[in-house]
């Protein structure tokens, strides 16, 4: 067999206690024309991941010192994205394991094949040379600090990778923002982004527009209705606030990431789906398994690729690059000249603990523009709409208008503007409920079309 | 046990690596005769189950299915059947011709 040649060749490290193991996986790999180093140890492996900067680690499971297991948590703690395979006797590592490196890594069974082990290799090896993402998260996200650096770096390279991304990070610090971006930068960007907020739709509801209903699955339904899964295919599904999701719903969905289909309420059938997950919660999701009000199972399927936005207080550096970009939308938006924050102003707003995030600073700009003068924003009219800016925490009326709001939206959309069907299922008198659509300013006719479209 | 040879078909691309790969079986083959002798049936296991999963790699089958006996002996501290199998190992080792394709 000759070697097969190739440029700029893919960096594998192989571990293994056994030296003829470890000839036998060189020779194999190596007539791959890939690029070989070898450790002995899990330690001594982790000393040449530094150096050698692998592509990919090949490890046994079953050594002395530090195992398998052990290696690729430390290697995976530094580096979640590092495609690990794992060679082990049979019905070693449990599932919860596997789930966790989902996407990532691979368990091969000893005694491996030549071919099963290069056939692997090769899918799991990133395409790596590709930087094409990176550049469109440029243009989605604003930031300038190290912090967020690091997290569109990793971004970036999950972005085309289909793994399951967790956002996790504080209300108002932009999750949804980066869902958005990740989605635009993969090559599913061409279909559709679709954001759900779990926390904000009744339990029954949220799994009707999550995977569907069939006609009279329950009282009300009237119609079909197909599930934001199954209108996202193709595309991505952003499951915010997944950390409210209740236990019942967490099973269903952990079946939906397992089998890759769905099957609507009341429906014998599943339909297959190919969907891309991202997931964010405020929340900490590890408490919450430990209280058992989270799946452990369903936790380490979505935190395959964790990204955690750091506090806006946290990243200074951003700030004046945001504000710039709030004011030049503001302007935009208002057609009127961009105004800009005087020096010392721009100082105050760098220094200011923002309880609510990137949401309160865009208030704060929009604020600012509006009541600004002159061109330039002064530090006293800054201090101003600071302490007069009380949205980043909802009065209670705006809470309770926000969540009825989304409410009878999402009775609409199941019941798909059937008005009658919609107000049975919310429990009220058609009178009562044909004055509620009228204040949240719903038009059901809007809801009938899209039937007619589907 | 008979003299005749088993023709183990092998990987030409592996020819170098050969020789020094059956030396060390040879010295797996005292080691295991030693652990056994001295009733260390971890060691016993743990041999086993290297060679279980280094012999089929190399394309030595019959060596991986013994590999994987005396792994499972060990674990049973089974010295009849260790011996056994050690000895057919041994055998084995010594019966072997390589053909390289």
């Amino acid at each position: 067999m000759a070697m097969k040649e190739q440029q700029d060749p893919s960096k594998i490290l192989i571990v293994d206690d056994d030296i003829d193991v470890l000839n036998l996986l060189e020779n194999w790999l190596s007539n791959e024309a890939f690029m070989i180093k070898r450790a002995k140890s899990g330690l001594e492996a982790l000393n040449i991941v530094a150096s050698f900067n692998p592509d990919m680690v090949v490890t046994d499971l079953y050594m002395d010192e530090m195992d398998g297991m052990a290696l690729l948590n430390e290697l995976h703690s530094n580096n979640p994205l590092l495609p690990v395979i794992m060679l082990s006797g049979q019905a070693q590592i449990p599932d919860a394991i596997q789930a966790m490196h989902l996407g990532t890594s691979a368990f091969l069974t000893k005694p491996v094949k030549q071919q099963e082990l290069i056939d692997t290799v090769k899918r799991f090896l990133p395409n790596h040379k590709n930087q094409s993402s990176l550049a469109h998260f440029s243009k989605d996200i604003v930031y300038q600090s190290k912090p967020m650096e690091d997290i569109i770096d990793m971004a970036s390279m999950v972005a085309d990778n289909d793994v399951s991304v967790f956002i996790s990070g504080p209300t108002g610090s932009g999750k949804e923002v980066l869902a958005k971006a990740i989605h635009n930068a993969s090559s599913r960007r061409d279909n559709r982004f679709i954001a759900v907020n779990c926390g904000a739709i009744p339990e029954q509801l949220l799994e009707s527009e999550l995977f569907g209903h069939e006609k009279g699955a329950f009282t009300g339904a009237n119609l079909k209705h197909e599930g934001l899964f199954q209108a996202a295919n193709g595309g991505t599904i952003f499951l915010d606030e997944i950390g409210d999701m209740p236990l019942p719903l967490q099973v269903k969905l952990l079946r939906v990431l397992q089998d890759f289909e769905v099957r609507p309420v009341g429906s014998t059938k599943t339909f297959p789906i190919d969907v891309r997950l991202i997931s964010a919660t405020h929340r900490n999701l590890e408490e919450a398994v430990k209280k058992g009000e989270f799946r452990e199972d369903l936790y380490y399927r979505l935190k395959v690729v964790p990204l955690a936005i750091p506090h806006l207080s946290e990243r200074p550096d951003d700030i004046p690059v945001l504000a710039e970009h709030f004011l030049q939308k503001f302007a935009k938006q208002n057609s009127q000249d961009k105004k800009r924050f005087a020096p010392e102003a721009m100082k105050y707003l760098k220094k200011m603990p923002w309880p609510g995030n990137v949401r309160q600073l865009i208030n704060v700009v929009d604020l600012c523009a509006t009541l600004a003068k002159n061109k330039s924003i002064p530090l006293n009219l800054v201090k101003k709409a600071v302490n007069d800016e009380p949205v980043y925490i909802q009065t209670l009326k705006e809470a309770k208008y926000a969540f009825e709001r989304e409410y009878l939206l999402s009775v609409m959309r199941i019941t798909h503007g059937h008005v009658a069907n919609a107000a049975k299922i919310a429990g009220r008198n058609r009178t009562e409920f044909y004055k509620l659509l009228s204040h949240y300013d719903i038009q059901p006719a809007a809801f009938r079309e899209k039937l007619e479209t589907d | 046990m008979s003299d005749n040879k088993i023709v183990v078909e092998v990987d030409e691309d592996l020819e170098e690596l050969i020789p020094g790969f059956l030396e060390n079986r040879n010295v797996d083959i005292e080691k295991l005769r030693d652990s056994l002798a001295n009733n260390d049936f971890n060691n016993v296991t743990s041999i086993g189950h290297s060679l279980k999963g280094v012999g089929g790699g190399y394309g030595f089958e019959l060596m991986s299915e013994l590999g994987a006996a005396i792994e499972q002996a060990g674990k049973n501290s089974d010295t009849d059947l260790i011996a056994e199998k050690i000895d057919k190992l041994s055998d084995y080792l010594q019966r072997v011709e390589i053909k390289y394709i």
